[in-house]
């Protein structure tokens, strides 16, 4: 690798150590000035790890690190002074204002008052958040403090500005401006280096550094690593997509699946052919063609082989009907002009629609479309101010006490027990849900089986990767074989791998009979829904499966579910722009 | 050291606190009922002790002297007996705390001048009464009876508590007592919360030096921790009565300078804590226990056994506890207590550059 004396950061054999543990080993990595490079790789992999160490706020156990020409562990002040850093999650002040947070982030950082009016200006109108100047951060939505968030680390202007997964649950418009800001920043010749799990994310870099188990174990530009996978990616051109998926799911060379509207692609390692097996099967179902492969596809070429061992197997025979509810029921969910309000604030307006048994129903929309909100009085958790919702054929405004022996709710960052093993904290739901200890000791067997956590019983869940975790909360969530079962962002922050295979334990639920209702971020994955509802500002603007909702559309937009997404909600909101106008 | 980056934490740290009313309204409150707690609860003054009389004389003196015990103010007459037995019967039972046994022939001796032994027994289990209860008996004993003039009396006078108020000796040592209860309770929480919410990795990735960091962190905690002093002493002294003899002004001043050795101690424990339960925890075992117990605010320290005395002598809150009764109670002033105060001033810087030396801007 070419690195010049110019380069911003550079790494030589950098490695950190936890209590004997490498999360970062041997990393030997120069980036240039204006280059942006981005992280990616499975839950664990020292993602994070690396750009703390690269923010020189935590010192290496071995190897070193120039940042900014500076070494990160004698001069760590002249590092942190210059660069922007931000870090996972939400980490301002919820108790200042968005005002008040730019304004400190700008004190700290030496920003004059006047430099500070120029760019607050600037900022703010970026990102969408002049007319909340007054709004406390913690009463805005995830993606206005994202991007809060990312005008305090832009207001000093850093050369270098290192960003841990800054895409992590906030939805595709909110991301779309965060990455417009990033842009804009990078016109300016500055350098940035980044975490991600969307692997959209990824194609849009200058190069991409995959690591897997604190090793990076592949660098280059998008175009560079695509072509490793030529060859391995084929596409299904297929009126029955579900016997594809099937069909894939049972052969050992198929790496990874993935869904799109009429077409199921999987990867297969490169360098190998095409079994003539395989072919003969797929060539009942549809057509099959190589595919150019995505970022995406090398990171499940890349990672599949040592996933597998480390994540535990899913069975994959397992019997769609051993997912069945306990009781099979004929009815989905069905609400009717179901309204939620806080205050003058409508969370919910006026939403009617039906989820038939059996269907796996994805809900998308931004941060604060009113989605968890929705969700929350479908489980029985919130009265409706108006309105009626029946659930697995129970009304759930009525009977919440009955509902709530019949679904399962998942909620966002599910609350499992971190210091507690993965059978404790099965056992404590399983007792929570009321089942006796024969029937307890069943589920748990059942649940941990199909969810592929058998391997993990005694396994604290402090000290298990995030994709573990999800299929635990999974497990906890469907022990009592609820006839509904709610997913509110379940595959946030998980890596493409892990997240396809949470995705085939969804669909396996459906098949067995179970109504799924989903909510993501990812849209991709909207491909593995039977049906998608749009939701904004707490209207449901659109029902229905990805080729209908694109057929509602002008034939210019990209018939893929972002595309689609954006535009149901730009039609929304000229819509309202429209009715607003004539209403003053 | 640039103040204007003190200044931003310091702003800051001030709108996250005053924006969080329940916080601030705690802070307030709680010194306010321990200050009535300890001052109503711990009372170490015995009066109305509940006696027993065996007399086995029934005579005018023995009448009169009993008399005497009653008149004292300190004694109540509880129960007469007739027998021994009966005597230890109450005794053990917990009616009475002392017993007065005149013995036969008790006016006779007086008469005569002789050698009249009487038999106070008195009941042991509270050791700190029991040994009051004694001396005023004794001194009730030794006073009887007048008409005998006694070859030596002594006067005893006590100065600057001579009504030996228990209020006016714990009130003053409260001061000291009570902030090193919230104050670093309060700041221990101050900086760990920053590190839950992760909001401190923004701190990490600045400029900010560990000491701007930490001065902008100490001035708004220690403007509670001095709003809390402020209300002790007015509090103490308006309802609890208890005199003042020195400068107030002294005593705010140097109150000033205690105030931040406290809040100093809990940025020092929020520097090693990594949770908020843990920064509570830690504080009570660093802060309020042993100032408590060892600060001399209800046990003298004197008393203590030589590697209590040294331990205890490494605690600030003994010096405030001395500088503060010296000042309210004795009237005493900078010439006499200054050892205390340059102590305070030294163990404020101390804590102070360790919490610095402490903080590393590392996530690990």
């Amino acid at each position: 690798m070419a690195q010049s004396h110019s380069d911003i950061i550079r790494t030589e054999r950098l490695g950190r150590r936890f209590r004997g543990r490498w999360a970062i080993q041997d990393i030997d990595l120069g980036i240039a000035r204006g280059e942006i490079v981005g992280l990616v790789g499975p839950d664990g992999a020292g993602k994070t790890t690396l750009l703390q160490l690269l923010a020189a706020i935590l010192d290496p156990s071995e190897g070193q690190c120039r940042v900014l020409g500076h070494d990160s562990v004698c001069e760590s002040a002249e590092i942190t002074s210059r660069i922007g850093y931000m870090a996972q999650g939400f980490t301002l002040y919820d108790r200042l204002t968005v005002a008040e947070n730019l304004a400190f982030a700008a004190k700290v950082r030496n920003v004059s008052a006047a430099q500070l009016a120029e760019r607050r200006q600037r900022l703010l109108a970026m990102a969408g958040l002049g007319t909340f100047l007054d709004r406390r951060e913690g009463a805005l939505s995830g993606g206005m403090r994202k991007k809060l968030a990312l005008c305090t680390n832009l207001v000093h202007a850093p050369p270098l500005l290192l960003l841990d997964e800054p895409g992590l649950g906030v939805d595709p418009l909110s991301r779309r401006e965060l990455w417009r800001m990033l842009e804009a920043y990078r016109r300016d010749g500055a350098t940035i280096v980044f975490s991600t799990s969307y692997m959209d994310e990824a194609e849009i870099c200058d190069r991409v550094a995959f690591l897997d188990a604190g090793r990076m174990i592949a660098l280059g530009t998008p175009d560079e690593l695509r072509a490793r996978g030529t060859g391995a990616v084929f596409s299904v051109d297929s009126s029955q997509p579900a016997a594809v998926e099937n069909a894939l799911g049972r052969e050992p060379e198929v790496l990874g699946v993935q869904w799109q509207a009429r077409q199921v692609r999987f990867v297969v390692r490169p360098g190998d052919p095409l079994s003539s097996r395989l072919r003969a099967i797929l060539a009942h179902l549809g057509r099959v063609e190589p595919a150019r492969p995505t970022i995406e596809d090398i990171f499940v070429i890349l990672t599949a082989g040592a996933r597998h061992a480390a994540d535990g197997e899913i069975e994959p025979a397992s019997e769609a009907r051993a997912f069945g509810p306990a009781e099979s029921a004929t009815s989905g969910i069905a609400t009717n002009r179901l309204s939620r309000r806080f205050d003058s604030f409508v969370a919910v307006d006026d939403v009617s629609f039906e989820i038939g048994a059996g269907e796996v129903f994805g809900l998308l929309g931004a941060n604060g479309a009113g989605k968890t909100t929705l969700i929350r009085m479908l489980c029985g958790l919130l009265p409706p101010s108006s309105g009626s919702a029946r659930v697995a054929g129970i009304d759930a405004v009525t009977d919440p006490q009955v509902l709530r022996q019949n679904i399962g709710y998942m909620s966002q960052r599910f609350s499992l027990y971190p210091d507690l093993s993965v059978g404790e904290n099965l056992r404590f739901f399983a007792s929570a849900y009321g089942l006796g200890r024969r029937a307890a000791r069943d589920a748990i067997t059942w649940a941990s089986a199909v969810t592929g956590l058998a391997e993990f019983e005694r396994q604290t869940v402090a000290h298990l990767s995030g994709a573990v975790r999800q299929r635990l909360g999974l497990a906890c969530t469907i022990l009592h074989r609820p006839a509904v079962v709610f997913l509110d962002e379940p595959t946030s922050g998980v890596d493409p791998l892990s997240r396809y295979r949470f995705w085939r334990l969804v669909n396996a639920l459906g098949a067995a009979g179970t109504t799924v209702l989903v909510t993501t971020h990812y849209l991709e994955e909207a491909a593995y829904c039977h049906r998608l509802g749009l939701m904004h500002e707490g209207r449901m603007i659109a029902v229905g499966d990805l080729a209908s909702l694109c057929a509602g559309l002008p034939s210019d937009v990209p018939a893929t579910v972002e595309g689609v997404f954006v535009a149901y909600i730009e039609r929304e909101r000229a819509r309202m722009a429209r009715s607003g106008s004539k209403a003053s | 050291m640039k103040p204007s980056r003190i200044a931003a934490v310091l702003e800051k740290e001030t709108k996250e606190i005053a924006r969080d009313p329940v916080t601030v309204a705690i802070a307030l409150i709680m010194p306010i009922m321990m200050l009535f707690l300890f001052g109503y609860a711990i009372s170490l003054d015995v009066d109305d002790i509940p006696m027993g009389v065996l007399d086995h004389d029934r005579s005018p003196a023995s009448r009169q002297l009993v008399d005497e015990f009653v008149q004292s103010g300190y004694f109540r007459l509880a129960d007469t007996y007739a027998t021994p037995e009966a005597m230890e019967g109450a005794i053990q039972r917990n009616e009475v705390m002392l017993a007065l046994v005149i013995p036969p022939r008790f006016h006779q001796a007086l008469v005569r001048g002789e050698a009249a032994p009487v038999q106070v027994i008195v009941d042991g289990t509270y050791a700190a009464s029991a040994n009051l209860a004694a001396a005023y008996a004794e001194s009730i004993i030794s006073a009887f009876p007048e008409a005998v003039a006694p070859a030596a009396r002594v006067e005893v006078r006590v100065w600057y508590n001579p009504a030996l108020r228990s209020a006016n000796f714990i009130v003053p040592g409260l001061f000291g007592v009570i902030l090193m209860a919230f104050p670093p309770l309060l700041t221990a929480l101050a900086i760990t919360r920053e590190k839950e919410s992760g909001s401190i990795q923004q701190i990490f990735a600045s400029p900010l030096t560990p000491a701007e960091f930490l001065a902008g962190k100490l001035v708004p905690y220690g403007l509670i921790a001095f709003v809390q002093l402020v209300t002790v002493i007015v509090i103490g002294f308006l309802w609890f009565g208890v005199p003042m003899r020195g400068s107030l002004g002294l005593l705010l001043a140097v109150g000033l300078v205690y105030v931040f050795t406290t809040v100093g101690i809990g940025l020092l424990v929020s520097t090693i804590a990594n949770s908020q339960v843990v920064a509570m925890l830690l504080a009570l075992i660093v802060a309020l226990m042993p100032s408590t117990l060892f600060s001399g605010f209800l046990f003298p320290i004197f008393t203590m056994p030589y590697a209590a005395q040294l331990y205890a002598r490494t605690l600030p809150a003994g010096y405030f506890v001395d500088f503060s009764r010296g000042l309210v109670l004795r009237g005493a002033g900078l010439p006499e207590l200054w050892p205390s105060v340059a102590l305070l001033l030294a163990y404020t810087l101390i804590v102070f550059a360790l919490a610095v030396w402490r903080f590393r801007k590392k996530v690990a």
